[in-house]
């Protein structure tokens, strides 16, 4: 095939994806050889032994659980690795390349959207939050807040007539909302009260029944979510009897616990399983949370701002979005402080907010301040997969609620949705 | 003569009656109580029909055997060997047939002999002899029985008898196939040596193998039998090498502890012993009458004193003698120039003075002579006279050596480089902003001012388009912004604005124009703005103090049905002449204004809860520049162009003035420790001052190309920034120690570039974020940037 003076390495593919296995040979392919080649080669076999499967795949290569992005001679001198060793070399199909697909536009700054089946829920600066079809219809604008929007979250979004959602506002409250999909109505139905500070995050935990609410004032408050709960008054400050008439009754909720710790604003908080939340700071640090005990159980101190965090369930990990244009890995199971398991670094910017992928534990988005959202695989740190231009301003959220949907939220009003396809990706 | 002597425990083999004879004293005592007994097969393959081994051992006897027991043990040797007519000659017979043995039963003889270990002197010498001989068997078993007779055989000259190249080195044979020379002359062969692969069977097969050793005089092989490897064995383990000998013998204690009552001798004692001796009386008496006449005089005791002088300087130098001392730094002459070519008795023609030269060399000064004599031309150096001059030359040359003083001259050398103070690296004295994050875009005119809620989440800008804006630091979002309306106001520009330190206390102090404004921005909890407003509006206003003092100020509040009162103004204070900063107080209650232009008036303190001024300063002490309050103690920096006073304000006096060594003082920070402060000015500088130290610049830092606008400290971490106009923010870290006695520790360590440069103006105003490692800067280009 090749020349025969260049230098070749020995390489065995293997693949975990049982349509594409090939036989366990190695194969001699030329050492400065990059992906697209090796995909082909990898084609060619696949071609050789079974006519059903279309050539054409193309295919990401992983050494070391390392994804390949230069030529492998580069690689492996990179790595260290002798040349002269066969070379074992995992190839995945190559995860497709995000499309495009809507931009809705907003009155203002876009800062905090999550997707739910086929409803998009987003706050924005102008002090509403928006419902949206995936779509891309707007369903409905629904004022409510007397300060910007800074979170949202689904409470209960699938399927049924009436859908729940949270938002937590620069005005210090947090709103419970039910929206009545039929009617295409919604209404207040608690407010809860008691941060000192902006909201900036909220987390619901699996069983759907309570939520913690990180907030500006360096305080952690765990609320109920519950449709009912103890301790709910009556709204009675603004609300005389006119007001009754025409809003339904909304009703004040005060926080279940409050916890502090902290010593600088909380900017997002995730529940890591019953009991356990974990929330990342302006102050450096994330902290694990008992919330049974009520207690904080341990810590993990960065060195930089921590604008977001996420949680994936899938391998329990968390990554969190630095004010330094890196991206960390970490792992809450790990007890002796703090270890970041790896840095992704590409951004040029703060990265503002960051997601895992619902169903590929590999996969993670992130938005930064530079324009881009980024698609990232943990096995390749230095570079992303794919990055998603298309906003003129920062990015402030992104979301990955929707296995199929990258949604991401910007200054430019903007709200961009980008199609991915992973179907064959699923674990 | 040879004879064979075979014995159980003695066994003397081949003697010749010349080597026996010969046996000297010097082998006899050199003879130790060794034994030896050598065996060898192979020799007794070529005719070994009935023997199929031969024994020979090698005896120790003492050497004082008596003569008797050789005769008589050579007797029967004859006497056997005569009964056995049939035996064969090749066993010693008589001396003649002894004599007359065969060169090749010699030669067989000797190459059979073991004998190994040559190091060991007194080794005895057994031969092989091809011993076939029944009567000689009858023999062993009948001398078995005898004593040996030591006589009968030699020891150590035996074992030469085969080789008789003499005591040499034997590699000198290397080269030839024989080993050496026996008796006869004849050549002894080295023996057949099998190659490597032979000695590897040999020494898998051969069960001895482990206990053969070469004969290097003989070439042979030897296996060293029970009673030799018990010899070495002893030897290697130091003991006595015979196994046999006695080594702890009874112990006869001659000189016995007990005490005895009879003496050992019984010798009377001598005269002597009791006697005084005469001689000894006489020279006694001699000493006493030379003492008594006086010839005699007894040595003096050594008084105290004299024995202190033993001691002796150890370091001698001390007192080293301006001689010696001039000695040891001798410093040599410097050297007479060699003479030159002119200076020879044949010059070169062209080294001749021609006449006019030499005319010329004649009228000049002696001094100033080039050459102190004329070249000179001679055939030949017969004709050369006397050198008139010689002893002047000399005179000369010794007054120059002697007037002209010498000294060594030290010279350092100094490595530039070496003077500058080590820092350390940037790079590990992070963090500290390093790269632009957030640009707030949205004023249309130069930014002038900047400053930062308490808690960090929110910025207040001030710019000449007249308005302020208040930012969320972490997104760049302008949440609100207030225009301020011309009219009355006329200059519609911002000059400062300072964000109220206290975290209770929502408001925010603009000075614009001749009015400080005090608004309420409504931002953060809305407790604290919702207090901060019942505060202000529950206002009293207590007459009487007012009446009393000169109005310096005018306080006036702004009513909730005033259109402003929604955008968050709560309080105007009129000023007569034009405010530049204002500036508050740590605890949030006090706050002072600088009006550079209003003379004795140019600084003002007002106080919020009373809605009070004061002019604390009576007189002008120069344009007022900036003013800002001591962090934690009640004093005010006030700087002017020039200088700035610290003033003690509770007990109302000036407490030190700094030299500033600058033209015209720009910007002022002080360290939340209140001990350090810097200076920015307009020539560039920026002065850090440690007021327990000096009132002298600490260090004077001259980065900026352009005037330094602003300077600013981090209340948490050890930064500081400068902010200048040529559109850079320089970052520098400025630890200050806790201990007293360590100097501050100042580094610049980036500079942050970003700001465009418009109408001669760069960055205008600088502030750090309170808690983290962040630096605001605001520009001329309209923009402000965060740097984290």
């Amino acid at each position: 095939m090749a020349d025969e003076n260049t230098p070749h390495v020995q390489a065995k593919f293997f693949t975990k994806q049982s349509q594409y296995s090939i036989p366990d040979t190695p194969y001699s392919v030329p050492a400065a050889v990059g992906t697209s080649e090796l995909s082909s080669l990898i084609n060619q076999i696949l071609k050789g032994s079974d006519d059903s499967v279309d050539a054409g795949i193309e295919f990401d290569f992983l050494l070391d659980g390392e994804f390949l992005r230069v030529p492998l001679d580069k690689h492996l001198e990179n790595r260290g690795v002798s040349s002269e060793d066969i070379v074992e070399i995992e190839f995945v199909e190559r995860q497709p390349a995000p499309k495009p697909e809507d931009s809705l536009l907003h009155d203002d700054w876009v800062s905090c959207l999550q997707g739910c089946k086929e409803c998009i829920l987003s706050g924005s600066y102008d002090n509403t939050v928006r419902i949206w079809t995936t779509t891309g219809a707007p369903l409905l604008t629904i004022p409510g807040h007397s300060a910007p929007v800074k979170c949202v979250k689904w409470l209960s979004g699938d399927g049924g007539p009436t859908c729940r959602f949270i938002s937590g506002s620069h005005d210090q409250t947090i709103l419970i909302w039910e929206w009545h999909r039929e009617e295409n109505s919604v209404e207040c139905v608690h407010a809860c009260r008691g941060h000192a500070g902006s909201v900036d995050c909220i987390a619901i935990n699996e069983e759907r029944d309570k939520f913690v609410s990180g907030s500006w004032d360096k305080m952690l408050k765990l609320w109920s979510a519950a449709a009912v709960a103890e301790g709910d008054q009556e709204e009675q400050l603004e609300a005389p009897t006119k007001k009754q008439k025409i809003s339904k009754k909304v009703q004040t909720r005060v926080p279940v616990l409050t916890l502090s710790g902290h010593t600088e604003g909380i900017s997002a908080a995730e529940w890591l399983s019953r009991s356990e939340v974990c929330t990342a700071s302006w102050d450096h640090t994330l902290r694990l949370w008992d919330m049974e005990k009520a207690t904080q159980t341990s810590q993990m101190q960065g060195t930089k701002v921590f604008l977001d965090m996420s949680y994936s369930l899938l391998n329990r990990q968390i990554v969190t979005a630095s004010a330094d244009r890196h991206l960390r890995l970490w792992d809450p199971r790990t007890t002796d402080g703090a270890i970041v398991k790896c840095t992704y670094t590409s951004h040029n910017g703060w990265v503002s907010s960051v997601s895992w992928s619902p169903v590929n534990q590999y996969l993670f988005i992130s938005g930064s301040y530079d324009t881009v959202m980024k698609l990232w695989d943990t096995r390749s740190p230095k570079a992303p997969l794919y990055n998603m231009s298309g906003h003129e301003e920062k990015i402030l959220a992104v979301d990955w609620s929707i296995p199929s949907l990258l949604l991401s939220g910007a200054a430019d009003n903007h709200l961009k949705v980008f199609q991915y396809n992973d179907e064959k990706h699923g674990t | 003569m040879f004879r064979l002597f075979i014995s159980g425990r003695a066994t003397r083999v081949l003697t010749s009656s010349s080597t026996r004879n010969r046996m000297s004293s010097k082998s006899r005592s050199k003879r130790k109580p060794d034994q030896f007994d050598f065996v060898d097969k192979g020799a007794n393959d070529s005719d070994s029909s009935e023997s199929e081994e031969s024994v020979y051992s090698g005896l120790e006897e003492e050497p004082d055997t008596s003569e008797e027991d050789q005769e008589q043990s050579s007797d029967q040797s004859d006497n056997d060997s005569s009964d056995n007519d049939d035996d064969d000659d090749d066993v010693t017979l008589d001396d003649k047939s002894g004599l007359e043995l065969s060169t090749e039963q010699r030669k067989e003889l000797s190459t059979a002999s073991d004998d190994e270990l040559n190091e060991i002197n007194d080794q005895r010498y057994t031969g092989n002899v091809k011993s076939q001989n029944r009567k000689q068997r009858k023999q062993i078993t009948v001398k078995t029985a005898d004593r040996p007779d030591e006589y009968d055989y030699d020891s150590s000259d035996e074992e030469d008898i085969r080789n008789t190249v003499g005591n040499i080195p034997l590699e000198w044979y290397r080269e030839y196939p024989h080993i050496g020379y026996d008796i006869e002359g004849n050549r002894l062969l080295k023996p057949e040596k099998g190659d490597q692969l032979d000695e590897f069977l040999n020494k898998m097969d051969n069960p001895n193998y482990w206990r053969t050793v070469t004969n290097k005089m003989t070439g042979q092989n030897v296996v060293l039998s029970k009673e030799d490897l018990g010899l070495i064995q002893n030897l290697q383990s130091s003991k006595h090498p015979d196994s046999m000998a006695e080594n702890y013998q009874p112990w006869i204690d001659f000189f016995t502890h007990e005490k005895m009552i009879h003496p050992v001798t019984n010798h009377p004692q001598h005269k002597r012993s009791f006697i005084p001796s005469k001689w000894e009386k006489l020279k006694v008496g001699q000493m006493v009458h030379a003492l008594k006449m006086g010839w005699m005089k007894p040595t003096k005791a050594k008084t105290e004193e004299e024995e202190e002088e033993n001691f002796y300087m150890l370091w001698k130098e001390d007192e080293e003698s301006e001689i010696t001392r001039r000695y040891r730094a001798h410093l040599p002459a410097p050297k007479m120039p060699l003479p030159s070519h002119a200076e020879s008795y044949n010059p070169p023609p062209e080294y001749l003075l021609t006449k006019e030269e030499e005319e010329k060399w004649q009228n000049m000064e002696p001094e100033e002579r080039r050459m102190n004599f004329l070249p000179q031309k001679y055939s030949s150096l017969r004709l050369v006279p006397a050198y008139k001059r010689f002893i002047n030359e000399r005179f000369e040359r010794c007054l120059d050596l002697y007037l002209c003083p010498r000294k060594p001259k030290i010279r350092m050398n100094i490595n530039p480089e070496d003077l500058i103070p080590k820092l350390p690296k940037p790079r590990d004295l992070q963090p500290f902003p390093t790269a632009q994050a957030i640009v707030y875009r949205g004023h249309s005119d130069i930014v002038r001012t900047i400053s930062v809620d308490p808690t960090g989440q929110w910025l207040v800008s001030g710019s000449d388009d007249g308005s302020v804006r208040f930012w969320e630091v972490s997104t760049g979002r302008c949440m609100k912004s207030i225009t301020m309306e011309t009219g009355s106001l006329g200059n519609m520009c911002i000059r400062s604005v300072a964000w109220n330190p206290h975290p209770d206390v929502s408001l925010v102090a603009i000075a614009m124009g001749q009015t400080v404004i005090l608004v309420n921005p409504g931002l953060g909890d809305k407790m604290v703005t919702n207090n901060t407003d019942n505060v202000l509006h529950s206002f009293s206003p207590t007459e009487e103090e007012s009446m009393g003092k000169k109005v310096y100020a005018d306080w006036s509040s702004i009513d909730t049905s005033d259109k402003r009162f929604e955008n968050g103004f709560r309080l105007l204070l009129q000023h007569p002449k034009e405010v530049s900063q204002v500036t508050w107080h740590g605890r949030g209650d006090y706050f002072a204004s600088v009006m550079p232009k209003g003379d004795s008036m140019s600084v003002l303190i007002h106080q919020l809860s009373r809605r009070r001024s004061q002019n604390p300063f009576n007189k002008s002490k120069g344009m007022v520049q900036c003013v800002l309050f001591h962090p934690v103690r009640p004093f005010l920096f006030v700087a002017t162009q020039r200088y700035v006073r610290v003033y003690n304000l509770l007990k109302q006096e000036l407490s030190k003035k700094l030299m500033t060594n600058c033209k015209w003082v720009s910007s002022m920070a002080v360290h939340s420790g209140g001990d350090n402060i810097i200076i920015g000015s307009y020539d560039c500088r920026l002065s850090w001052f440690d007021l327990d130290v000096s009132t002298k610049p600490y260090q004077t830092l001259r980065h900026h190309k352009r005037a330094v606008r602003a300077v600013n400290y981090h209340r948490k971490y050890p930064l500081f920034a400068s902010a200048s106009d040529d559109g850079t923010v320089i970052v520098c870290h400025g630890m200050v120690y806790n201990d007293l006695l360590k100097n501050p520790l100042i580094v610049p360590v980036k500079i942050l570039k970003g700001h465009a440069i418009s109408h001669d103006l760069g960055v205008l105003d600088c502030v750090f974020h309170p808690s983290q490692p962040w630096v605001f800067s605001c520009g001329a280009d309209t923009t402000i940037r965060l740097f984290t």
